[in-house]
């Protein structure tokens, strides 16, 4: 089976997210950037899964985006990955990830597609359809639990609002991967070592005109501080609720 | 999840001030870039925030348990162990041939930073085997190795050094424990005691492998007669395991570390079948210790600097939470109570434990490097970083041991009644971080060694290389106007040293070893001072540089923390030297002219 797992960049949980003055970009000075969780723990532990298992495979990573990537691309080497693909571009839209992930998977006639539900940063959970629709192959979105026992058609568990829902779909299809489907691995410094000699390679992007860009940032309201009222003083915890939070 | 460690830090100590992506230039560590290491630093973190950290309290809570001749210790012990070997952990400095990845001791002490500071008590395992394995693999026999260095290395068997004995601690030229050649040397029987015996039995391992002293009968007496053995709690014979006659007493029960053995073993007691192996020569056995002794001795301070990271996280955030009090210009009882970060003396103690721990860490990754180079190198570099390392060895071993206890203490503090309660981590840190005081060589014995042996090895070439050392700081610092005075300052402190120790020789030669030797750990103390303000200027000259060509945001705030934290250090510690000369300058002979018996 040929598994294309694609997998982006986040700022770690623990960033003070500050923007720069305009407002439009994060300052990045000192930011602290991981895979994106649901890209490394979920789509593409599975898809090393599959690769292990008796059907065997390979699995190749993709990143749109400029070398300050490769860090997070080898790490995906180190996990177990075969190689890797970076689209060297700086993509201002999901749209443009999106099309340049169908440009390249257009041309390696890959199974399965897998990526994670959503950024950690963004959430924005477009990716996925973006690259079934550009490639024309079903989606199947929020998967905790992915089967398959001849590579060709494969069982996949989706977590629904209130439930789950299973289904069947043939290969080639895309998948965002949720949590359950696989479980974290930690990079081993065999896998570590061996990351660097494992191929990256940079394609140039193909042509694409952003149809929008961000333009300004705000970040929400700071949370007010707690206050700690005595359980004897109801009186003044009703007081500030009315008077100061005004909720009641 | 709790922060227990500064990775930032951690980075800016082995990027920053070390460049140890540099090490490369020696083919051993060829691989070993930025990259490389920023992504073993993660995974570090990775494990550590998976199978340690969630553990440090749960071991202390259900300690481990000596039941009917086995030992019981908390069920986390197994897996963690394996999780640190399956990354890779217990061979990563060794060969590729054998399953290591050839990684510098200086990313190595980085990463193992994070496992202790997680939880020591665990991670001590691993790294206690380890220690055993290098000796097999430095000094022991082919069959030796073939034997027991898989399975150490993929963690099923425990190693341990088993060098104390009840009547042989400090002095290890009493160790009596005997070995009686059978066969002409195929084995020795093994009879004797052990006591103290780290990891000395658990069940957290299939099997215990003791890299232990003994003395081959009819042996020289002293240190020249001790030989050093393979004794296996089971043996391996024909394809299964057999008792080897290695019984545990019992386990101490322990101020600190409860999820972490110390076990009194009993050898050759049930059967008389207690079977060694000899490890290289016979009556070598100290030498071969001591050459890995050092490494120890660095892993003891990042256990104490370790914990005393994780106590300085946990009291740093309970100062961000805690409202009590208002400043002393507020009279206004009306107005709400300030954050007891607020107030000057709690940040002053913040400051401490800041200036130990991230003093600390510097040291030991220096040393770590020195290490590095030393044996990778050749020549005078490799000569200088040889006696640089030995020199500054009881130092990284003993400060943030002794100073590390004061840290946890003062983060107690910050807690106020919370802090002596279970509640809150401090009063486990504070029980935990004793001990590295007094294993692996009391303070006291590192006195005697810096004063003793390492300040005049070599007619005092190590302490000249230390003093050119010094002085490169003490320059670049001249350069920079916010740090010049400190560099005077450095500058003062190092000659009012080299005056001391001069007296102390002169006396020494004249009155004698006693006399020399009398305050050996005062002297210590002394230069530990000089040693760590030679830390903090170094780190501040690379945090004015950095912010000198312009930062922002959290990075700005990390470097400004190194200067202010720099600044605390010389304002507030390295006074405390002034008064240490005083009494070491002192002719008043008091501790030695003290009679036993007046000490009623
Ligand atoms: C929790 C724990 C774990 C341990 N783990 C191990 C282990 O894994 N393997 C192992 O072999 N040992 C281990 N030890 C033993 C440890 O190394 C010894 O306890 C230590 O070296 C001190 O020896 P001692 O206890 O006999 O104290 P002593 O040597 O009796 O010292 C008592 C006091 O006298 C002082 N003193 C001793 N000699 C001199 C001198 N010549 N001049 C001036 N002062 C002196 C000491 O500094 C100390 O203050 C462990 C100990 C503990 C507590």
């Amino acid at each position: 089976m040929k598994l294309l797992v694609c997998v982006s960049k986040t700022p770690d949980t623990t960033t003070k997210i500050v923007f720069n003055a305009a407002g439009n970009e994060l300052d990045t000075n000192g930011v602290q950037y991981i895979m994106n969780p649901y890209d490394e723990w979920y789509a593409l532990v599975r898809a090393l899964e599959l690769k292990e298992s008796p059907l065997g495979g390979s699995v190749t990573i993709i990143n749109v985006g400029p070398d300050a990537n490769d860090a997070i691309i080898r790490k995906g080497l180190a996990i177990g990955a075969d190689e890797a693909v970076r689209i060297n571009a700086d993509p201002k839209s999901a749209l443009n990830v999106a099309f340049q992930i169908a440009e390249y998977a257009k041309q390696g006639n890959f199974d399965m597609i897998l990526l994670g539900k959503e950024t950690i940063d963004y959430n924005g959970s477009e990716i996925g359809a973006m690259v079934a629709e550009f490639l024309d192959l079903p989606f199947i979105s929020y998967a905790s639990k992915l089967d398959t026992a001849d590579g060709k058609t494969a069982t996949i568990q989706r977590d629904i609002e209130g439930g789950i829902e299973v289904v069947e779909v043939a290969t080639p299809f895309v998948l965002s991967a949720a949590k359950g489907l696989a479980e974290q691995r930690i990079p081993n410094m065999k896998g570590i070592m061996m990351a660097k000699s494992k191929p990256l390679n940079v394609l140039a992007p193909a042509p694409f005109d952003e149809l929008s860009v961000p333009v300004h940032y705000d970040l929400p309201p700071a949370k007010a501080s707690v206050r700690m009222i005595a359980p004897e003083n109801m009186e003044e915890l009703v007081r500030l609720l009315h008077e100061e939070a005004k909720v009641i | 999840m709790e922060q227990y460690v500064s990775s930032r830090n951690l980075r800016f100590v082995i990027h920053e001030m070390l460049n140890t992506a540099e090490l490369q230039r020696f083919e051993r560590f060829q691989g070993y870039d930025k990259e490389s290491i920023d992504m073993a630093l993660d995974a570090a973190k990775q494990l550590s925030d998976q199978y340690l950290y969630p553990f440090y309290r749960e071991m202390d809570k259900n300690k481990a348990v000596y039941d009917n001749g086995t030992v019981k210790v908390h069920p986390c012990m197994r897996p963690g162990i394996k999780a640190l070997a399956e990354g890779g952990w217990i061979s990563a400095h060794d060969e590729f041939e054998v399953g290591g990845q050839q990684m510098p001791y200086t990313l190595l002490n980085a990463c193992t930073f994070i496992f202790h500071a997680a939880n020591a008590n665990l991670s001590c395992h691993p790294f206690l085997t380890t220690g055993a394995a290098n000796l097999i693999r430095n000094f022991g026999s082919p069959e030796l190795n073939e034997t027991y260095i898989p399975n150490l290395y993929n963690g099923d068997w425990q190693g341990t050094m088993a060098l104390t004995e009840p009547q042989a601690g400090s002095s290890l030229s009493d160790i009596t424990s005997s070995a009686e050649p059978v066969n002409g040397g195929e084995y020795y029987k093994i009879k004797g005691q052990k006591i103290y015996i780290s990891g000395g039995d658990h069940d957290g391992v299939d099997n215990v492998v003791h890299l232990l002293l003994a003395r081959i009968k009819g042996a020289p007496a002293g240190t020249k007669g001790i030989s050093l053995f393979v004794v296996p709690k089971y043996r391996p014979e024909g394809d299964g395991l057999v008792f080897n006659d290695v019984t545990t007493a019992g386990i101490y029960g322990k101020m600190g570390q409860k999820g972490y053995v110390a076990a009194h073993l009993m050898l050759g007691e049930q059967h008389d079948d207690c079977r060694g192996y000899l490890v290289g020569q016979a009556n070598a056995g100290l030498k071969y210790m001591f050459q890995m002794m050092n490494e120890a001795r660095i892993g003891t301070g990042m256990v104490a600097a370790a914990t005393a990271s994780a106590a300085y996280y946990a009291s740093l955030k309970y100062a961000n939470e805690r409202p009590q009090g208002r400043h002393p210009s507020n009279k206004d009882l009306t107005l709400p109570q300030v954050l007891i970060i607020e107030h000057a003396d709690v940040r002053r103690m913040l400051l401490y434990q800041k200036a130990v721990v991230e003093g600390s860490i510097a040291l030991l990754m220096l040393c770590s490097y020195y290490g590095d180079v030393s044996h990778q190198s050749t020549g005078e570099e490799a000569q200088n970083a040889h006696l640089l390392f030995e020199l500054l060895t009881p130092i990284a071993k003993s400060y943030p041991s002794e100073w590390g206890i004061h840290a946890v203490s003062m983060g107690m503090q910050v807690l106020g009644g919370a802090g002596y309660t279970d509640d809150f981590p401090l009063e486990q840190h504070y029980r935990d971080i004793r001990v590295n005081a007094i294993y692996e060589g009391t303070t006291t014995i590192h006195g005697l060694d810096l004063l003793g042996r390492k300040l005049t090895m070599e007619n005092g070439k190590a302490a000249m290389l230390l003093g050119q050392e010094i002085q490169k700081e003490v320059q670049t610092a001249l350069t920079m106007p916010a740090l010049a005075p400190y560099a005077e300052k450095l500058g003062k402190v190092g000659a009012g040293l080299q005056e001391t120790l001069g007296k102390l020789v002169q006396t020494g030669m004249q009155e004698g070893p006693e006399v020399y030797l009398a305050d050996a750990t005062i002297f210590l103390e002394y230069f530990s001072y000089l040693v760590m303000g030679w830390m903090w200027l170094k780190q501040a000259n690379l945090a004015q540089k950095a912010l000198d060509a312009g930062q922002s945001g959290s990075e700005k705030l990390f470097y400004e923390s190194k200067i202010q934290t720099c600044l605390y250090y010389f304002e507030y510690e390295l006074p405390k030297a002034t008064a240490l000369k005083v009494t070491l300058n002192s002719s008043a002979r008091v501790t030695l002219g003290t009679r036993p018996e007046v000490l009623v």
